[in-house]
């Protein structure tokens, strides 16, 4: 045996470490959110997908590393070529770590999955119905417990809770605003749901995320997410 | 000359076939006091007569026919006697070997044209705004270019398998040999009427074809229909065979924890193809009805649910990439071994962790419908059986990694494409617990990130193993190496590459860019979006020059390559032990296995021919 393993496995767990962290901040750079976090659902959700990028750099590392180092340590050199590796062909304690571990681990995703699952759709007191209709490639949407009107674009008071009840006239739809970062399919012939609550105000898009035929990739809606007085105020103009 | 192929009879019989079906329904039609044309049934018949006329014409079904009329006919093996050697690549040939290649060049040719399809509306999205392509054209080429690339996976994973199983576990050929020529030519009707379907409006939902936009659109959906039932009929029989190949065909002393692991990954792959193929053969036979014959399964007009067919379609189709993955990484836990010179670490886990994640893969399908609006109480037990997946994947990894850990390790290019595979599955596998946690989903769903994590994890499952192994296997094919430079070329081209293309994608779908669009809001990502995308176009086309190099390669080698040795690998696996190429009746004597498969270091042998019984094999 060539190998002084001790060692190694010291040099490989420092790098481990070291190469968590870069990777984490190249995840960083490479999967950027929207500035933009426009809804009392988002910053959970961002969260939630930060934790992932650590698991990420994290086993990435553990497998990149190791598998690095040994292309570099435990490489034949000039002269070995007729060599062969040290013989061992298993070994059971690892073996049971590498399954429980994970297994741990992903329970653990488990459980703040279902917690989050939890916050981003939980109802809430005094929720606004907002019924949303999409068809090839045009959006509509009605204002129920304000009169009877319909409109193109959506308008909504910030922070107020949303309830949109959604369906689909012709095909599938999915109802996307990226800041909200939430989504939802509208299906034809049943009502679908989805709750958010807005807390950015500014002006927003809505795109359909789910391909509808020729004109899906523009299938858009403006949303604007208005202070109440001006929401009231626009509530009036519609109604005249 | 032509007309002696197979192929050239079936063609011509597919089309004459094709016509006639037409024909007969369109004279029924009119008998039964219905209009004469109703393209939907006519153009069903069509293609469904047609393909069967193609078997006929190749010649698969001949045997079939004369056993019907109680005649007997010997299972012939061996060049044609008439006809120059080349020709039984293009007709019905019932050695395994020759199976095998034919398989694995169909699956590279229809790689090319699915990966044309993606190079054309990938150089459409290197700029925001409409360039060359119509939303219409866009449209129809990304369900084009999935089935394309999907059919092409499924043929590469049918031509390892029909090449190596019998080899590795030193049978003679496969259990069923004419079932095996059979399941493969009935791809080949599949396959055309797949790319036929362009000329009848096309199929413009994606490879998902959901309804009820897919019981709306184009006539060209039922030729996608029609063509996914060859290719999954060609699955079923085609797993069935390796199964029981595997299970019965094994020399004294294999027992199962002895076979190359290769085979575990096949008939855990062939498992899941031999019942769950059925699933999507249901979903696209309903759409199929639903749309010639007014049946109202999915479109809520005819009082049907579009869920439903979500539900279908996933119990296959997720199953299904484990089918297109798993027996790439039985590829890499092949060569692992060989190239670090050290036994396979975890034999047995490995192997399990295949039909672990087999097993489990059947309960996750709706991690793909968190958005569909299925009862919300199905989000939870979905993303923790989703969760679970990573568990037998990580197994994988860990026991990849100690393999090569403590080992001599060197890096001709199967090597290299295998460590690429390891490092871009990774970033596949890894990607994907983020899709499985609900919350962050109703995020990613339906944007470029999940593009990306399919991609990673079918180039590191599938495309960079089958990569390393044709140029593994290449020697003991044609008897010739391949040039050693230009594979290092292509690996070095198309590994960067993919990265730059894989992480692009998902930077795209992070900063909010929907997939499946023409045309892409350029302020997304604080304007940054349109540089990602003008990137990932560039990579793309250097992974596609990256293939046209290894084709390169591949054919000037199989002529004028330096001859090989009859094991320029040192590898212990049955197939080396024997002359290159593989002679027509593979083992000149039975295997008898007297070993470990991976251990290299020790002396012994795994297996050694039973010289005592020598020519009994040829006595068949
Ligand atoms: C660690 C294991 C994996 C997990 C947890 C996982 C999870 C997921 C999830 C949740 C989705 C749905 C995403 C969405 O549409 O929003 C997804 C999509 C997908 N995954 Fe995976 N995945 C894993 C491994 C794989 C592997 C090994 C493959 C391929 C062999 C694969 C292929 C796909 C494909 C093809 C899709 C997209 C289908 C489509 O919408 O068109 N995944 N994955
Ligand atoms: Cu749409
Ligand atoms: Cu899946």
């Amino acid at each position: 045996m060539r190998s002084n393993y001790r060692r190694h496995f010291l040099y490989a767990g420092i790098l481990v470490v070291v190469f968590t962290l870069v990777i984490q901040w190249i995840l960083d750079l490479s999967l950027p959110l929207p500035d933009i976090q426009g809804s009392a659902q988002s910053a959970a959700i961002d969260n939630l997908i930060g934790q992932h990028v650590w698991l990420i750099a994290g086993a990435g590392a553990l497998v990149l590393v190791i598998m690095g180092y040994s292309i570099v340590a435990f490489r034949a050199r000039p002269g070995e070529e007729d060599e062969e590796g040290d013989y061992f062909h298993g070994h059971s304690g690892l073996e049971i770590a590498w399954t429980v571990i994970p297994l741990i681990v992903v329970t653990i995703y488990g459980v703040i999955g279902v917690q989050v699952l939890a916050q981003v759709t939980a109802p809430q007191d005094n929720e606004m119905t907002v019924e949303v209709e999409g068809l090839q490639w045009s959006w509509r949407f009605a204002y129920p417990e304000h009169g009877e009107f319909q409109t193109v674009e959506m308008v909504v008071p910030v922070n107020q809770p949303l309830l949109l009840s959604m369906s689909a006239v012709d095909v599938l739809h999915s109802f996307w605003v990226v800041e909200w970062r939430v989504k939802q399919d509208l299906v034809p012939g049943i009502t679908t749901e989805l709750r958010v609550t807005p807390t950015e105000e500014g002006e927003f898009q809505l795109r359909c995320a789910e391909l509808c035929g020729l004109r899906h990739a523009y299938m858009l809606a403006d949303v604007r997410v208005v202070s109440e007085d001006e929401f009231d105020a626009w509530i009036e103009e519609q109604l005249e | 000359m032509l007309m002696q192929l197979g192929l050239t009879r079936g063609l011509i019989y597919q089309a004459a076939g094709t016509v006639l079906g037409m024909v007969v329904t369109m004279v029924w039609r009119l008998l039964a006091g219905m209009d004469l044309w109703d393209q939907e049934v006519v153009f069903v018949v069509g293609g469904l007569v047609g393909g069967f006329a193609f078997m006929w014409g190749v010649g698969a079904i001949d045997d079939w026919l004369e056993w019907c009329r109680g005649k007997a006919t010997p299972l012939v093996h061996g060049p044609p006697r008439d006809k120059p050697a080349w020709t039984r690549y293009f007709s019905t040939d019932y050695n395994h070997k020759v199976i095998g290649i034919q398989y694995s060049v169909t699956s590279l040719l229809m790689l090319m044209i699915g990966g044309s399809f993606a190079l054309i509306f990938r150089a459409e999205l290197a700029q925001a705004d409409l360039q060359f392509l119509g939303m219409g054209m866009y449209n129809k080429l990304i369900g084009l270019h999935g089935w394309a690339v999907i059919a092409a996976i499924l043929l590469g994973v049918g031509g390892m398998a029909n090449y190596l199983v019998p080899l590795m576990i030193g049978a003679e050929d496969m259990a069923f040999p004419r079932l095996n020529a059979f399941a493969f030519w009935i791809n080949i009707p599949g396959g055309l009427l797949l790319l036929a379907s362009a000329f009848l409006g096309g199929f413009d939902a994606g490879w998902t074809a959901y309804p009820p936009l897919s019981t709306q659109g184009a006539v060209g959906y039922q030729f996608l229909f029609l063509a996914i039932y060859f290719v999954g009929l060609s699955s079923i029989l085609g797993s069935l065979n390796l199964l029981v190949t595997i299970l019965t065909m094994r020399p004294k002393g294999m027992d199962l924890f002895r076979i190359p692991i290769f085979c575990w990954a096949v008939l855990a792959t062939s498992l899941i193809q031999l019942t769950a193929t059925q699933a999507i053969g249901t979903a696209f036979l309903m759409g199929l009805s639903e749309r010639a014959l007014g049946m109202g399964f999915f479109d809520p007009e005819g009082g049907g649910n579009p869920i439903l067919f979500q539900h279908i379609f996933w119990f296959y189709s997720h199953p299904a990439v484990y089918v297109f993955v798993l027996p790439g990484l039985g590829i890499i836990s092949e060569l692992l071994p060989v190239f670090s010179r050290k036994p396979l670490f975890g034999y047995r886990w490995i192997a399990l962790s295949s039909l672990a994640i087999a097993l489990v893969g059947f309960l996750v399908w709706g991690h793909h419908m968190f958005t569909s609006g299925y009862s919300p109480y199905l989000r939870v037990p979905f993303m923790v059986a989703t969760l679970l997946v990573a568990v037998p994947t990580g197994v994988k990894f860990f026991s990849w990694v100690a393999t090569m850990w403590g080992g001599r390790l060197r890096f001709p290019t199967p090597m290299l494409f295998t460590l690429g595979a390891i490092s871009v599955f990774l970033l596949g596998g890894l990607t994907g617990p983020i899709l499985a946690t609900v919350a962050s989903d109703l995020y990613l769903h339906d944007t470029y990130f999940v593009v990306g994590h399919f991609h990673a994890t079918l180039f590191g499952g599938f495309v960079f193993p089958f990569c390393a192994a044709i140029y593994f296997w290449f020697p003991k094919i044609t008897g010739r190496m391949y040039n050693e430079a230009l594979g290092k070329l292509h690996f070095y081209i198309m590994t960067p590459a993919f990265w730059l293309m894989s992480i692009g994608q998902m930077t795209v779908g992070t900063m909010g860019m929907r997939r499946r669009i023409v045309d892409y809001d350029p302020t997304l990502g604080g304007g940054l979006v349109e540089a990602r995308h003008l990137e990932t176009t560039i990579a793309a086309f250097l992974i596609g020059l990256s293939i046209l190099i290894m084709i390169y390669n591949l054919v000037t080698s199989a002529e004028i390559g330096v001859r090989a040795p009859a094991n320029p690998w040192r590898s212990r696996s049955p197939e080396w032990q024997i002359p290159s190429p593989v002679p027509e009746h593979s083992y000149a004597a039975p295997l008898q296995v007297v070993g470990e498969p991976y251990d290299y270091g020790l002396e012994e042998e795994y297996v050694v021919m039973d010289e005592s019984q020598a020519g009994h094999a040829q006595a068949h």
